[in-house]
């Protein structure tokens, strides 16, 4: 019979976790094209299509908003839910630049868990994907004195939070699976792209799912999608208007993190560092 | 106290139908600096990953202070520090940043942190460029504290893949110098891979000439020279050919002749020591009517025991 050799490490591992975390945040605040994208971006999408797509719904196609809601503020949670599944799958590219730069040959030979890099890592991509949330909602609460966005409660705003953080944590998985499975950066770019996008346009998140209600396929197609649920949670919990039942957001949020944080977790194991 | 620190016993790694380390056998003792030597592609990369725990072996074993490298990879991870051929630290980061998050990995306390990278930077000759982004740092200078890395952590041996590797001549004399006074300062073994004659050479207690995945010659620089012989001589006949090899046989009637071998277009020959050999060499020639084109004497290089071994120049090596 053989013995299985037994290793004592502690399960959590505190300090590698805290200087995965540290690096992740030093190389943002390193990088100021990051840390002015980031203040940019959500201002150019609240702006830029926030506004005109506001003026379209405004006049004439109000009765599609659901709940009444003035458009500005159906979309701030669409754009605020991107801002999560763009910044969550994009770690998972991190993963793969780490790798090709010979980063991740170095930390793979120090004696720590794998999954407390990964763990590390993705509190460091969180940290980030929340300063950029809060800065998005920051910013849409001063526009939307004047275009009628704001927060119901500060219990639904506290509930969003953490619904965000297991949507990012979900998209986080989502990003490493495949960032595991596909060998180069290039290649990762594109497919993430291919499959970003269609989830983002189908999500709800700029336009109302029912829009498109006479249009088969298409339709249905948004509720295959894991995002359209995040999308419907976040709004809901900040404005009070649920398109779906709050329970089905959340178990499927749930289900699609639990499902890709696993995947992720053992394709990031099993990866070749070579 | 002289104790091994790495053994390996008949190492192999194939991918696939390809050999790249045949059952490679070694030891390493304490505060040795101990060096592959070999053409690129000669399997000093993969034998040192397999050592590292980066590469799991087809075949054979492997202990680092007397742990199993597959079986008990987690332990040999602590002992060791690892310089990789490739870039491998954080440009977005500063020296320091980079060193004192491998320290973290490694859960250090702070003040060990401090004064354990003060001591590599010293070590290093690192002292003011530490706090500059490193894609802001020469190549060489970059290079520097990934060298200091392996370092940091109190390892008892440090691996080094092709540590001066597009170095200019000076670079790699500092390096060479700063390694060897590490090695003195920290007691630590350290294990280098090398295509550099000259690094082998200088740095090096003994070396392990490596090709076509084995081992072929291993001992002191010193003792490797030895075995070529005293003194080298190698020259080249007008007329190639056949004029070149009848000059052959006819120098091996020679009684202070120990060895004559034809490379490429070349005759290299092992003299036993004497006064005046090139100036008796060329007589000779020119009493059996051969002209002799060029001729020069030197003692034996590794160069000219990687060629004793292989019958090839490490550069014909590399060429293909």
């Amino acid at each position: 019979m053989e013995v299985q050799e037994v290793i004592h490490k502690p399960l959590f591992e505190a300090e590698p976790i805290y200087s995965m975390w540290l690096r992740e945040l030093i190389r943002f605040f390193a990088m100021r094209s990051r840390i002015l994208a980031t203040f940019a971006s959500p201002l150019i999408w609240l702006l830029f299509l926030g506004i005109p797509l506001s003026e379209i719904f405004a006049s004439g196609a109000s009765q599609n908003v659901p709940g009444g809601l003035p458009f500005f503020a159906f979309i701030v949670p669409g754009i605020v839910s991107m801002g999560l599944l763009f910044g969550g799958t994009n770690s998972g590219v991190t993963v793969l630049w780490d790798k090709e730069f010979g980063f991740l040959k170095e930390v793979m030979v120090a004696p720590v868990r794998r999954t407390s890099l990964m763990i590390g890592r993705s509190l460091g991509a969180l940290t980030i994907a929340l300063i950029q949330a809060l800065t998005t909602i920051g910013i849409a609460l001063i526009l939307g004195t004047w275009l009628g966005f704001r927060i119901i409660s500060v219990a639904g705003f506290l509930l969003a939070i953490g619904f965000m953080i297991i949507m990012f944590f979900a998209f986080v998985g989502f990003g490493l699976t495949l960032g595991a499975m596909i060998e180069n950066t290039e290649g990762f770019t594109t497919i993430i792209r291919m499959i970003e996008f269609p989830m983002f346009f189908l999500s709800g998140a700029l336009l109302p799912i029912t829009v498109i209600k006479g249009i088969p396929i298409l339709y249905q197609l948004q509720f295959i999608n894991p995002l359209t649920y995040g999308v419907d949670g976040v709004r809901g919990l900040f404005t009070g208007v649920f398109i779906l039942p709050p329970w089905l957001d959340l178990t499927v949020i749930v289900a699609f993190a639990l499902l890709f944080l696993f995947l992720g977790a053992y394709a990031f194991s099993r990866m070749e560092v070579d | 106290m002289t104790e091994d620190v790495i053994g390996v016993h008949d190492l192999t790694k194939k991918f696939g139908d390809f050999v790249a380390v045949d059952h490679i056998n070694f030891a390493v003792k304490r505060g040795e600096i101990f060096g592959f030597l070999g053409p690129n592609g000669a399997g000093k990369s993969t034998a040192i990953k397999m050592l590292t725990t980066l590469l799991h072996p087809t075949s054979g074993s492997a202990e680092i202070c007397g742990y199993d490298v597959v079986k008990d990879s987690e332990e040999v991870r602590r002992h060791i520090g690892i310089v990789f051929q490739d870039r491998s630290s954080d440009d977005y980061l500063t020296g320091r940043q980079n060193l004192d998050f491998h320290a973290r990995m490694y859960e250090m306390s702070r003040e060990e942190r401090e004064s354990k990278i003060e001591e590599v930077l010293d070590l290093l000759e690192l002292k003011g460029k530490e706090n500059i982004k490193l894609h802001n740092l020469p190549e060489g200078v970059r290079r520097r504290f990934e060298v200091a890395r392996g370092f940091m952590t109190r390892p008892d041996v440090v691996f080094l893949d092709e540590p001066t590797i597009g170095f200019d001549i000076k670079a790699r004399m500092d390096l060479w110098n700063q390694i060897k006074r590490a090695r003195e300062i920290e007691g630590v073994t350290v294990s280098l891979t090398t295509h550099f004659i000259e690094e082998a050479n200088y740095l090096c207690d003994r070396v392990a000439i490596i090709d076509k995945a084995k081992i072929i010659a291993l001992d002191t620089p010193q003792k490797l020279k030895e075995a070529v012989g005293s003194d080298l001589i190698s020259l080249q006949i007008a007329d190639g050919g056949e004029k070149r090899a009848a000059f052959m046989e006819k120098v091996n009637e020679l009684d202070w002749i120990t060895r004559a071998e034809e490379y490429s277009n070349s005759i290299l020959l092992n003299a036993e020591s004497g006064e005046g050999r090139v100036a008796d060499l060329i007589d000779f020639a020119d009493t059996h009517g051969f002209v002799i084109t060029s001729i020069d004497e030197h003692e034996p290089s590794l160069e000219d025991v990687f060629l004793y071994f292989t019958g090839r120049t490490i550069r014909e090596a590399e060429g293909g």
